[in-house]
């Protein structure tokens, strides 16, 4: 980025910080939390703050101008002090959906890499290695394109349903926001949550992401084995009613209505009967739970379609993010120094409808001239913009900030 | 010294005597005002004698007092008064031990006594001891398979210490925020509760300074219990034998070693792993020198404070499987891998294995 399109970002955060109509809302128990933030020119993070309240906190981010601003997941005794003189009260509990863990439709084609020893660079997911000299040391340029928001909104969507299904939670406890980025945060508080320790956290997310799933019953019968009584350990399937066997049972009835018998191939599913008997299935197996009735179908297939049915009704979490009880979360209302989108709440009724392209745009007024070298065909504030290719442009301030920032574009002083 | 219980307590005396870390039991017993100078006063030693036989019993045998009697009849308690004093008087003395794995085998047999008690009792009565530990349970419908409803926070403070598959969250019959249960399932995860209270209350209970007689009895604890429990610290082979380091560290120490990125959880895993197995954090930080964001100054520091020797002066220990396996650093899963819980575990076993007489042979590493 150049200096002046650094200084144009900032000016335009300064601005942001500054302006009396931004709101920033008070994270729950604001005393208990420690904040942090990152300084957006001198790029060090400052941290370990605790602030007397809101508009004491606001006063600060107006005169330093962070790029990034956090608060703790966690209550803590004494925020501002170092890490383990704290004295931990509890912690939200946080789930992070980011496209960058998610494999995505579009294939990330938008994403650009560079090899960081021989500069050799390509488009797409980022490689384990680099194809020309072996280096796993990459800087990449990513983009948030609909596809990718996408993909992180329908992971959401399975998040959310367990919450309130096998978790319980109401939708009034469930607080959803677009990230500001290529992602959502789905954020608990219930007092029920605050305590539970890192260990308990890495329960519910191997739940979320179906890991450790053990469906064979032990069906223990006595047999007379050569005249002799012996008890017999055989395994069956079964599913019951309750949590991820619910889900599977769901999940099947959904997966074997719609899918055609190459889909079933495609996914390693080669047992014809599965497709020939998928009628019998859903009325005798999933409903009736008479699993070993559905004739040419084994307990080694069964289990296999049970595999990549919780591979589709799994959902992809960051795993790190909810299990750490320290965790910094990106603070609502403040701005992502990625995009210069806005961290957003909205209703979990609305997730659906809501468009975080629309609505989590903090710069609405003004335009910027820019000098872009690449950019793919892209949406925000309600307009559709480029495809580009080393172009001088006019655009809207939001769209110019997103590119700069993304290192698309840099801001041309001649307009 | 006959007295009776709050007007209001859903126990009666006998209960307090089987079950004595229930709250109640605290209640009934601060009018006396125990200290513990009475404990050594001639009067009080039928209950010390008492107090010594059960924490001798459970560092023995794991149990506090016998479930059945000689006749094979169920074993009843005859002097209620004195066994009910007995616990307190024999947290102390577990406690002035001052050795975390007596302690830990205390709260264990305990524990252990109470599921074998409350196995025989009612589903009432399990409920009531449920509510005790401030659980969110409740009866299910008389049609319902299971006969208990338990809050899904509760389960797992419980439940996500223990290894055996079913009681992952994720196989449990979990359904709006509660996980179905049946009587035995929630006597066992009591049994964790009651662990961890017990253990608790063995913290809180130390003094600092006991008389004299207390001390010589925890002495004699502490030679029953090496006598019977064995060494009291996992030892590792003095030298670092990479042969034996299971295949998730194996695949994390090879990368580092080419200089590959490994995921902040790989760096910990690999660095607490070390470290726990007796590598000198200078061996440790020499090994991250390859990498190519290598930080000598702020390695050492993070090495160093895995290790114990900066902030809070906690060693980490390496995250055990099943964390592991959460965040994908878990690979390759061999077959001693599934008999196992913990990196740490693994690597003392095939330590073992690999070199039983000869440790120069498979040296590799020098353990400074």
């Amino acid at each position: 980025m150049s200096v002046s399109s650094r200084d144009y970002v900032y000016s335009k955060f300064q601005e942001f910080y500054n302006d009396p109509s931004t709101v920033i809302s008070s994270p729950t128990n604001f005393e208990q939390r420690e904040f942090a933030y990152l300084m957006f020119k001198e790029r060090f993070m400052v941290r370990h703050r605790r602030f007397e309240n809101m508009q004491t906190f606001k006063n600060v981010l107006a005169r330093n101008v962070p790029s990034d601003v956090y608060h703790s997941c966690t209550y803590y005794e004494n925020p501002d002090l170092e890490m383990d003189k704290k004295g931990w009260i509890g912690s939200d509990l946080v789930f992070d959906i980011d496209a960058d863990h998610i494999p995505t439709a579009c294939g990330k084609i938008h994403d650009e890499w560079i090899c960081q020893k021989c500069e050799f660079s390509g488009k797409g997911v980022t490689p384990e290695e680099c194809p020309i000299c072996g280096g796993d040391k990459f800087s990449v340029k990513t983009w948030a394109c609909d596809v990718c928001i996408e993909s992180t909104r329908v992971e959401t969507a399975k998040l959310i349903d367990m919450l309130t299904k096998d978790f319980g939670f109401a939708d009034d406890e469930i607080r959803v926001f677009f990230s500001g980025h290529r992602g959502y945060h789905v954020h608990v508080e219930d007092e029920v949550v605050r305590s539970l320790d890192a260990l308990s956290r890495k329960e519910i997310v191997d739940y979320v992401i179906g890991l450790g799933l053990s469906i064979l019953e032990r069906d223990v019968n006595e047999k007379a084995v050569k005249g002799r009584k012996r008890v017999v350990a055989t395994k069956k399937f079964n599913l019951h009613d309750y949590g991820w066997n619910r889900r599977l049972k769901v999940g099947m009835a959904k997966f074997l209505s719609t899918v055609t018998a190459e889909d079933l191939k495609s996914f390693g599913l080669k047992n014809n009967n599965l497709f020939k008997n998928k009628d019998a299935i859903l009325s005798r197996a999933i409903e009736g739970g008479r699993w070993d009735s559905i004739s040419g179908v084994s307990v080694a297939t069964w289990l296999k379609l049970a595999e990549q049915v919780k591979s589709l009704e799994s959902a992809n979490i960051d795993t790190v993010v909810t299990t750490d009880i320290h965790r910094l979360i990106r603070m609502n209302g403040t701005l992502h120094g990625k995009t210069g989108l806005l961290k957003v709440e909205f209703p979990i009724r609305q997730l659906d409808t809501f468009d975080p392209l629309t609505h989590a745009v903090a710069f609405k007024k003004g335009t910027a001239k820019v000098l872009i070298y690449d950019a793919p065909k892209f949406r925000l504030g309600g307009a559709t913009w480029g495809p580009y290719k080393n172009v001088k442009v006019v655009l809207p301030t939001a769209a110019a900030i997103m590119l700069i920032l993304k290192g698309r574009a840099e801001v041309v002083n001649d307009v | 010294m006959t007295r009776n219980l709050s007007s209001e307590s859903v126990f009666t005396k006998n209960d307090l005597a089987k079950y004595p870390f229930l709250k109640e039991t605290a209640r009934y017993l601060s009018p006396l005002d125990l200290q513990i100078e009475d404990f050594i006063t001639p009067s009080m030693s039928p209950i010390l004698d008492c107090a010594m036989e059960r924490a001798t019993s459970a560092i023995i045998s794991l149990t506090v007092r016998p479930l059945i009697n000689e006749q094979g009849n169920k074993y009843v308690i005859k002097d209620i008064e004195k066994e009910i004093i007995s616990f307190p008087v024999a947290l102390m003395l577990v406690s002035a031990t001052e050795n975390s794995l007596i302690k830990k085998r205390y709260a264990l047999a305990e524990a252990k006594q109470a599921t074998s008690e409350l196995n025989s009792e009612s589903k009432d009565f399990v409920y009531k001891i449920a509510l005790d530990f401030g659980w969110r349970i409740t009866f299910t419908p008389t049609d319902s398979t299971f006969e208990f409803a338990l809050h899904f926070s509760d389960f797992l403070q419980n439940a996500s210490h223990l290894h055996d598959v079913k009681w992952k969250l994720v196989n449990s019959k979990l359904s709006e925020g509660k996980v179905y249960l049946n009587k035995r399932d929630v006597v066992r995860l009591l049994q964790e509760e009651i662990k961890r209270r017990i253990e608790k209350r063995l913290v809180t209970v130390s003094v600092g300074k006991y008389p004299s007689e207390i001390s010589e009895l925890a002495d004699k604890l502490k030679v029953i219990a090496s006598e019977n429990i064995g060494q009291t610290e996992t030892e590792f082979p003095k030298v670092v034998v990479q042969e034996a380091f299971p295949p998730c560290i194996n695949m994390l120490y090879a990368a580092a070693s080419k200089n590959h990125h490994l995921s902040h959880m790989g760096r910990f895993a690999l660095t607490s792993f070390l470290v726990n197995i007796g590598m000198s954090p200078e061996s440790v930080t020499e090994l991250f020198r390859s990498f190519s964001d290598y930080n000598e100054r702020l390695t050492r520091y993070q090495v160093e404070h895995i290790a114990g020797a900066r902030g809070s002066g906690t060693k980490y220990t390496c995250p055990q499987c099943s964390i592991l396996q959460t965040h994908n650093v878990c690979k390759n899963r061999d077959d001693l891998c599934k008999r196992i819980y913990h990196p740490l575990k693994y690597y003392k076993i095939k330590s073992e294995m690999a070199q039983p007489n000869t440790p120069e042979k498979t040296e590799t590493t020098t353990n400074e």
